[in-house]
């Protein structure tokens, strides 16, 4: 290299911090890794294996069951809708009052804080373990505890986006002598419309693969027979529920690109 | 210092007695001021950056309130109790305009209307025609009526100034606190903003306080001239009173700071 290049430092030196916290981590995770049995070998002797099962995927589909997949693809994107809608009606009030800046009372912004917390401890299938064995199989139980999560997630992404607003609006509001509610809705939610919708399509993505995989403890959606056809080994169905997935998602995936392409750049006005 | 004495009126429309700020890091900003502000006048308040300009602006409308000393403002003492009844009727222009971007500048100037209403129709976004009628004038008032319906951050700096002044009117205020309003402006924005403060001043009699850094504008606009450094005041006087002098000692001499240069701190690198 060059002797004449130095770093923008006084000492023309990598700063010591940056160096250390790329390093150690490396070295730590290195040592450490043959304890979640991260094994070489392992891995390179799975590869003959893994080819099998996707050559075994080169089947011709089974176009009988196509109807069965349309109902449980569209029943996969019911589920994630309304869970999403639900999560997002429950989540509006409890992120408000977990924003710091918009919270009544900091006991109260501390409380709705760790329930949210506690609501994102467990993930959807446990949820939906619980549910199940409340309400019984079916796509009601994983409904619930995919707006539950949510809830757990879109009121933490709600109260973040409301806390990063921009003081000074805040100020103005409060100079002409409104009150906390007036500044929250005239001041904090017109300013965090961008985040919430970034954070709102985020959720949707991920809900719709949450749904498809919720039947795998009979919460329906796609889950339960995709399961069912990888135990019995029916690969004339396994490719075709995976690309249907796939399909899905990245329609979302571009739909949420344009989307949000408007909301931010204002075509979309809140008033 | 120099405190230039007025007989004082029986009965001032602001009065400030021995008001200071100390802020919780230990900064004293005002340091025991005493000063009594007719109604209807237009004042403008000088001094350095840090001098406690803002400060003072922002302790009449205790958006920043006071630590110790009494602010009377027409009759009514502030208390931790009214701040919000008060600011109700006190109208702030910020250096910054301190708009929401993403709002309207109809429902921006709506705004100065909130403090009537009760939370339930805050909720759903609703006014009375009246509230309109208030805010059409105010736009009126400051030459943007036909921006009404566009967002606050597609207009120009001076405009939303003007946005900001529209919003301070629609509260239908007695007193206009300005902080900084023309800072962030270019000069002829600039001009704009004093003449339409000194007109809503002089047409309205509506009491205009103003923070500038500029003394010529100052002396142009200004019927009383008050003047801060380190948190005491001053100067207190006409216009026709800040000397060359007596402007020389509100900003002291800072030459060494300015022309103060950094050492190259690559050049030996």
């Amino acid at each position: 290299m060059n002797p004449s290049w130095y770093w923008p430092t006084p000492s023309g030196k990598p700063p010591l911090t940056a160096v250390l916290s790329i390093v150690l981590p490396i070295a730590v995770l290195i040592l450490t890794a043959s304890t979640v049995d991260m094994s070489y070998n392992k891995i390179f002797y799975a590869l003959p294996r893994m080819l099998d099962f996707a050559k075994n995927l080169w089947v011709i589909p089974d176009w009988q069951y196509l109807p069965q997949l349309g109902t449980k693809m569209l029943e996969t994107v019911e589920m994630t809708l309304l869970a999403t809608m639900l999560a997002v009606i429950i989540s509006m009030p409890l992120g408000i009052l977990a924003a710091k800046n918009a919270s009544p009372h900091p006991w109260i912004f501390r409380m709705t804080r760790d329930l949210l917390s506690f609501i994102r401890a467990l993930p959807e299938l446990v949820w939906a373990l619980v549910f199940v064995s409340a309400l019984g199989l079916g796509p009601l139980p994983g409904i619930m505890a995919l707006a539950l999560v949510t809830v757990g997630f879109m009121g933490k992404f709600i109260a973040e986006s409301i806390e990063v607003v921009s003081a000074k609006a805040i100020e103005g509001l409060e100079s002409t002598g409104c009150n906390k509610l007036q500044s929250i809705l005239y001041a904090m939610l017109p300013q965090a419309v961008p985040d919430f919708i970034g954070s709102l399509l985020y959720i949707l993505d991920h809900n719709l693969r949450a749904a498809s995989i919720l039947g795998l403890v009979g919460a329906g959606g796609i889950g339960y027979d995709m399961v069912m056809s990888m135990r019995l080994f029916n690969y004339e169905r396994i490719g075709m529920i995976a690309l249907s997935i796939y399909a899905l998602v990245t329609l979302l995936d571009r739909l949420s690109d344009v989307f949000r392409q408007k909301a931010i750049g204002g075509i979309l006005n809140v008033h | 210092m120099y405190i230039y004495t007025q007989k004082r009126p029986v009965m001032a429309y602001i009065s400030l007695r021995e008001v200071c700020k100390v802020y919780p890091n230990g900064y004293c900003a005002l340091k025991n001021i005493n000063l009594d502000i007719e109604a209807g006048q237009f004042i403008a308040v000088l001094g350095p950056s840090g001098a406690g300009k803002s400060t003072l602006l922002r302790a009449m409308n205790a958006l920043d309130p006071a630590t110790q000393g009494e602010i009377t403002i027409d009759g009514v003492t502030l208390n931790k109790k009214n701040y919000r009844k008060i600011r109700a009727h006190i109208g702030m222009v910020f250096q910054q305009f301190n708009l929401v971007d993403r709002l309207n500048v109809m429902t921006n100037v709506l705004v100065g209307r909130l403090a009537e209403h009760s939370w339930l129709s805050s909720l759903f976004y609703l006014f009375p025609k009246t509230d309109y009628q208030i805010a059409e004038a105010a736009l009126r008032e400051v030459d943007l009526l036909d921006k009404a319906w566009s967002r606050a951050d597609k207009l120009s700096g001076g405009q939303q100034q003007r946005v900001g002044i529209a919003r301070a009117l629609a509260q239908q205020p007695k007193l206009i606190l300005a902080d900084e309003p023309i800072a962030s402006l270019d000069p002829k924005a600039s001009e704009e903003v004093l003449k339409l403060l000194r007109k809503i001043c002089s047409e309205k009699g509506i009491t205009i306080i103003i923070n500038l850094h500029q003394v010529e504008y100052a002396k142009q606009y200004a019927d009383r001239i008050i003047a801060l450094n380190a948190g005491d005041l001053v100067f207190d006087g006409s216009p026709e009173q800040l000397t060359a002098a007596k402007q020389a000692e509100i900003y002291g001499t800072t030459a060494e700071e300015i022309y103060y240069e950094p050492e190259l701190v690559l050049a030996n690198a």
